[in-house]
């Protein structure tokens, strides 16, 4: 029955955000008002829209000190799979928890199967309190639509120790239409898009480093050459389901391009970094044929199977050596996965990375919506909640105890002062996949991170003549697509069966191919959302000053 | 007449006018007084206190116009849409279901009425009929006054008031209703039939017997029905499920533009495929393992037969693109060791209606197949022993026994299968397709286009529901018109 | 009675073992490659693809998994639990009705099958069926969430009454009622006695349901102590594909993914104690039932 009455309350604070907003209108007109004198601030739609904010300065409590007479159990979602020591852990951070907070964290997992779908059925239900959100669990449209409760007073109020650790911000990058919904983590980031390859092999033919289109194409064709059985790249279609690339290999093309992401922004448009707000066309580019034909160059090479399209090979392709270079999704992190990967595969393989800004110039770090915690909507206890929180991530023994658990029974400290897990360990590292609770100040470094390191000071440096200084643009953009969700979705499946192909280069003659996808894409509304984008990209980059 | 004799004052009823009793004209005419009621002129429900209403819900200048006035009783939702009034859309939306269904009572019981349309039952059925008219009546009007409490406590101004229709309708309808148990009580002791009260009193060891049958389907079926009204909204968090606001057809307006009809001929014609040819070669095979009387190679193959149905799709589509691969593929490796030309399977659309139907029968056969074998195991050995004596060899036999016999279970498994016609196997084409665009001309159903709908859009329960509600309802008119054409042949093979 | 074999009774005996075996090959040769798969060493599958006879024999995918026995154990475990009760109360429910929605005498019995049957062609959906369990009734988490929804099934109650209809006449509850005996008894010495093939095929079914389901441990479990076995075995399957498609996110980096012949070691483990105990059911249809319309 509990979360029965949570559904209730969850009903009745939806019902009180339309009934409070309603409050100070006029009352004593009894007929209807003339349709050109109504008072402007009832009458538009707008004002139903922003009713949450206006509750929530209503209660704005005067007390800093957190009432912890009563006990609070709190429900802690976060995304993969349970350790197998998840309840030994839980019950040491709970004695603390209980002794300080007089509250307790029960960490419940997505688990991998439909994830997405039970992240969604999980905000829906209010059945947790406290939630992990990132910008690929699109954090930006949930907030918007109400889904975490504002933080704003609390964290001044209750948590400044937080509010200060966090930094201003990065709280900032968290805020959706001017309220703040979720606290990111404290570890900086890059996670730039580059390629990984095999360096190994590049020495031992003696091929150019692919820092350009044209030295990827030689070191690609060059291991062709003399491996004619080795794979180059197995490139899928499933890291590019989104609005910018249809597939996996197209990824490279970033290489050449000084673009605000990594794909360019979504709907073939496309900005410079420099000049984020003048947005433009690729899809009907020039430069967009010369692409695919380039594309569909290497497909003839046999860069990658001809099946491509409905490959789903699994991430173990680059470890066991079926390819020699990924040039999707790769980030310092992913790199430094390969290397120890190598090491232990003990083959005399050796990986390499490089990060398409070296090339362009364009390095950020990660964006703070990242890896964050919001408190759920429903939430009755939002100040405990956030206070805990505030615990996890502030208290140097705290954090160790759920970022690595207990010291001696899930893992030690080597002579060099490094983490190292005990072997077979019930609680990897960051067991319970709190991303969102890492702060660097206490972080046990591993050997990896010795690497990973000197990758970010290396990217720092770049980063620091980059225009914007430390400003993913892109990822800080929110976009309301109700307006034109319907044509969006049309261009999303135009993407999927006419841009796919031309990518993967499985089009005979690519003239014809990119005239049938610009014709197809149209015809399924791309005007329409276009104009709907730009308008919101531009506002966003006016209001941010991104000129 | 004697019954009538004991109950002077309501004798009255049983007079016979023009070829019927009065108590059925007094009800016609109850029946056909309330769907003239229910026509658009006559309102149910004012609006009044216009000003405040509409401040207090907030409207745009240019919907005030559209909410003016007074509704008849199954437009509530058009007042609800415009004035994106959350949780009222619910409400309303019981309220026009149970409009229409009171509709069609009155309707029923007028055409029955006045058709002198007769049961087997004497009067009965035309009772039956005119019971569930003024029941319904009750029910609606009652509702309307509910709904004007609720939505005035709602909105938190006195804005909705049942107009003087709905009481007349009211006590029109009560009055009929004990005009009509008068006569049902009549009637019934003449043939010896019995109301739900008697029934329960009389086998209620039964009814105890449903209990917990009737508590399994409220709450894993009946209930959740009720979120088909979702699919008239459009969710956000902060209104929450019930609050969010009505929109009324658009998310159905969104699938059609998603060319619907694209999507519901693939779904059904590969449903289509997939019952007619899964039933056809699981009869074979069933017929084959019957016959066959080696027993390990029976026990054998039929085990063997059923393994498919416990190989994951995750793993099916590991290994099905194992075989068609085009470089490394085993059939490609197979032909072109053969000397023939690499087939490229995955860019080759056509193959694939094929493939996805191959994989999907192949899968179900071991399991499909224990209804007709134990169909075929059910028929009267006297049969073929008859059969062999007169000579019938075994092509024979299967003809003329088996098939019949199983002709029956082949078509209600047929009529079964054809209400869930409008829903995919999703996991089979999600994992044997994945997001190959190239083929989704000819591999898109219905489910994976709303799963990839749902992938780019976070919020999109509406949506979701509104596909859902739609399969539903091609599903069930499907059956019932299908089901009406078999009865019309032959009853014995309808399904109800 | 003895006959002997016509031509025609070659003919179809080559036709039909033919096809038999034709037909059980085409449907174990995958079954195959996932058993050999699980006995070839991981790199080879990667490099060279599967095969009908494993190459490179190494159990050392089976090691992985009973490294660590007790959570598979425990999935084990359960599933047999769920399965078990599942299939007990589920027969005991559809028998009940399928008894009361067979006896003539019952006016209701078309209106309630026609009820049962409505809700297989018309649903309300995913979203509200799990906000029933999950906010409704407080189930996420339980156990009662993952067995109780399939307990029925509208098919398997309909196919069950035509089968007491079938196999208890008329006469024999006719002549029980008039000397005396009231519904418990008929059902439990008349009708149950007789029940025994429908029980099966019925069972069969409801517990191969039962053994497969993956999908309720992953809408409303909250640990690993209620997982059901194939959920188990789905969720690794899932693992790899779900990771990828995050690529951005540096933080799963450091996940152990299975590889592939674990996976397939694993699929033979969940399946097979099932395939082993399907022909010793197998006898049962013997006696055969039939399926039958929802009206009686």
């Amino acid at each position: 029955m509990k979360n029965g009455k949570k559904l209730l309350s969850l009903l009745l604070a939806g019902s009180m955000a339309v009934s409070l907003a309603a409050c100070g209108s006029d009352d004593s007109a009894s007929t209807y008002a003339p349709a050109d004198t109504t008072p402007a601030d009832t009458t538009t739609e707008v004002a139903a829209t922003d009713t949450s904010a206006e509750e929530e300065t209503t209660e704005a409590p005067a007390a800093a000190e957190l009432d912890t007479s009563e006990r609070v159990d709190l429900v802690f979602y976060v995304m993969g799979d349970a350790p197998a020591d998840e309840q030994v852990v839980e019950d040491a951070i709970n004695e603390k928890l209980l002794e300080k907070l007089n509250a307790t964290v029960d960490f419940q997992f997505s688990t991998w199967t439909d994830f997405q779908q039970k992240y969604s059925l999980e905000l829906t239900s209010g059945g947790a309190d406290l939630i992990y959100v990132a910008n690929w669990l699109n954090y930006g449209q949930l907030a918007a639509s109400g889904a975490f409760v504002e933080l704003d007073d609390i964290l001044n109020t209750y948590t400044p120790e937080l509010r200060d650790l966090v930094g201003e911000e990065n709280l900032n990058m968290c805020s959706v239409n001017g309220s703040i919904y979720a606290v990111p983590n404290a570890s900086p980031e890059y996670v730039s898009s580059g390629i990984k390859y095999r360096e190994d092999l590049r020495k031992q033919f003696d091929l150019p480093v692919p820092d350009s289109i044209e030295h990827m194409e030689e070191y690609f064709l060059g291991i062709k050459e003399n491996m004619p059985n080795q794979g180059i790249l197995t490139s899928t279609t499933e890291e590019s389901t989104g609005f910018q690339v249809a597939f996996d290999a197209a990824w490279c093309l970033g290489i050449k391009h000084p673009w605000v992401a990594a794909n360019g922004l979504p709907y073939g448009l496309a900005a410079m970094y420099d000049t984020p707000n003048q947005v433009f066309d690729y899809w009907f580019s020039d430069e967009f044929v010369e692409d695919m034909n380039l594309m569909k160059k290497w497909a003839d090479y046999g860069f990658w199977s001809k099946s491509a399209l409905s490959d789903s090979n699994n991430s173990d392709s680059y470890k066991n050596g079926l390819c020699v270079a990924e040039p999707q999704g790769q980030n310092p992190a992913k790199y430094i996965t390969s290397v120890s990967d190598f090491e232990k595969a003990g083959e005399g393989w050796e990986s390499a990375y490089l990060a398409y800004g070296e090339v362009t110039g364009i390095i950020y770090p990660a964006h703070a919506t990242q890896n964050a915690t919001a408190v759920v909507r429903g939430c009755k206890n939002p100040e405990r909640a956030l206070a805990v929180v505030q615990y996890l991530m502030c208290d140097e023994e705290m954090n160790k105890l759920v970022q690595c658990g207990i010291e001696g029974t899930h893992y030690t400290i080597n002579d060099e002062g490094f983490y190292e897990a005990v072997e077979d360990t019930k609680f990897g590292y960051e067991g319970f996949s709190t991303w969102n609770l890492r702060n660097d100040q206490y972080k046990l470094f591993t050997e990896n991170d010795v690497l990973k390191n000197e990758i970010f000071d290396k990217l720092m440096k770049i980063g620091e003549k980059t225009k914007f200084l430390n400003t993913d643009i892109y990822s800080g953009f929110t976009e309301n697509f109700d307006d034109y969700a319907a044509e969006r979705t049309a261009v999303s499946n135009v993407m999927r069966q006419y841009l796919a192909p031309l990518q993967a280069g499985l089009v005979d003659d690519v003239d014809a191919a990119v005239a049938e996808f610009r014709d197809k894409v149209t015809a399924a509304g791309l005007e329409k959302v276009r104009e709907g984008f730009t308008a919101q990209w531009e506002a966003y980059c006016d209001e941010y000053g991104y000129k | 007449m004697e019954v009538t004799n004991k109950q002077d004052k309501l004798a009255i009823l049983f007079e016979n006018r023009a070829g019927k009793k009065l108590g059925v004209w007094i009800t016609l005419a109850v029946s056909a007084l309330s769907v003239i009621l229910m026509l658009p002129f006559a309102n149910w429900i004012k609006i009044v206190n216009g000003y405040n209403l509409v401040t207090k819900l907030k409207v745009s200048t240019d919907q005030v116009a559209l909410l003016k006035g007074g509704y008849p009783v199954y437009s509530m939702l058009s007042f609800v849409q415009h004035a994106s009034a959350g949780i009222m859309g619910l409400f309303s939306m019981i309220m026009l279901m149970l409009a229409i269904a009171t509709a069609y009572f009155q309707i029923a019981y007028l055409v029955k009425g006045l058709a002198n349309i007769r049961g087997k039952k004497g009067e009965l059925s035309l009772y039956g009929a005119a019971e569930a008219a003024m029941v319904f009546n009750i029910l609606l009007t009652i509702l309307t006054m509910v709904f004007a409490a609720f939505s005035n406590n709602k909105v938190g101004v006195k804005g909705f008031v049942p107009t003087a229709v709905v009481y007349v309708v009211l006590v029109i309808s009560l009055l009929g209703y004990a005009v009509v148990k008068k006569l049902q009580a009549v009637e019934r002791a003449l043939y010896h039939e019995h109301g739900l009260w008697k029934e329960l009193k009389k086998n209620w060891v039964l009814f105890l017997m449903l209990v917990p049958t009737f508590i399994y389907f409220l709450i894993n079926n009946y209930l959740p029905m009720v979120g088909v009204y979702y699919a008239f909204t459009q969710f956000n968090f902060r209104d929450g499920l019930w609050a969010s606001p009505f929109i009324g057809f658009k998310n159905f307006e969104y699938l059609v533009s998603a060319d619907l009809f694209r999507l519901t001929r693939n779904t059904v014609l590969y449903n289509v495929v997939f019952i007619c040819l899964g039933n056809l070669l699981q009869i074979i095979f069933a017929i084959f393992v019957s016959q066959v009387t080696v027993k390990w190679f029976k026990k054998t193959s039929q085990t063997l037969m059923f393994m498919p149905y416990f190989v994951s799709f995750v793993i099916l589509k590991v290994i099905v693109y194992n075989l068609f691969e085009y470089d490394y593929g085993v059939i490609n490796t197979f032909v072109t060791a053969l000397g023939g030309e690499r087939i490229d399977f995955y860019n080759t659309p056509s193959y694939w209606p094929f493939l996805i139907t191959f994989f999907h029968i192949w899968k179900g056969i071991g399991y499909g197949m224990v209804v007709y074998l134990a169909t075929i195991m059910g028929i009267d050995a006297e049969l073929y022993d008859a059969a062999k004596v007169d000579g019938a060899n075994v092509f024979q036999q299967i003809r003329f026994i088996t098939l019949p016999q199983l002709k029956p279970t082949f078509i209600i498994l047929l009529l079964y299968a054809l209400g869930g016609i409008m829903k995919g196997q999703f996991e089979l084409f999600y994992q044997m397709v994945g997001n190959n665009g190239l083929l989704f001309n000819v591999t898109d159903i219905l489910d994976t286009y709303v799963y990839r709908i749902a992938m780019t859009q976070p919020l999109s329960i509406g949506l979701g529901t509104a596909a859902g509600l739609y399969q539903s309802v091609f599903g069930f008119i499907l059956i019932m018109v299908t089901n009406w054409v078999v009865k019309r042949r032959n009853d014995e093979y309808a399904l109800f | 009675m003895k006959i002997k074999k016509g031509p025609s009774t070659i003919i179809f005996n080559i036709i039909a073992y033919t096809l038999l075996a034709l037909g059980a090959i085409v449907c174990v040769i995958p079954f195959l490659m996932i058993l050999s798969g699980s006995f070839t060493d991981n790199h080879t599958i990667l490099t060279q693809g599967y095969s009908l006879l494993p190459r490179d024999i190494t159990v050392s995918a089976y090691k992985t998994i009973f490294k660590a026995p007790q959570d598979i154990l425990h999935a084990y475990k359960m599933t047999i639990f769920y399965t078990g009760l599942g299939t007990f109360l589920g027969l005991m429910m559809i028998t009940l009705t399928a008894y009361v929605i067979s006896r003539k005498e019952f006016k209701y019995r078309n209106n309630i099958s026609f009820l049962i049957y409505f809700t297989s062609i018309f649903g309300g959906g995913t979203i509200p069926w799990y906000l029933m369990y999950s906010s409704v009734l407080g189930l996420k988490g339980s156990t009662i969430a993952i067995w109780f929804p399939a307990l029925m099934s509208p098919f398997l109650v309909i196919l069950m009454r035509t089968f007491i209809v079938g196999s208890v006449p008329d006469a024999i509850t006719e002549s029980a009622k008039i000397d005396g005996a009231g519904h418990v008894t008929i059902f439990l010495r008349i009708v149950m006695p007789v029940l025994g093939p429908g029980l099966a095929t019925i069972g069969l079914f409801l517990a191969l349901g039962y053994w497969n389901d993956w999908y309720r441990s992953s809408m409303f479990s909250t640990d690993s102590s209620t997982w059901e076995l194939q959920f188990y075995l789905y969720d690794l399957l899932n693992a790899s594909t779900a990771i990828k498609q995050m690529s951005q996110n540096s933080g799963m980096a450091t996940v152990e993914l299975p590889t592939q012949s674990v996976k397939l070691a694993m699929a033979v483990v969940a399946t097979g104690p099932v395939l082993a105990f399907y022909p010793f059911v197998q006898k049962y249809f013997v006696s055969g039932i039939t399926v039958g319309a929802v009206k009686g």
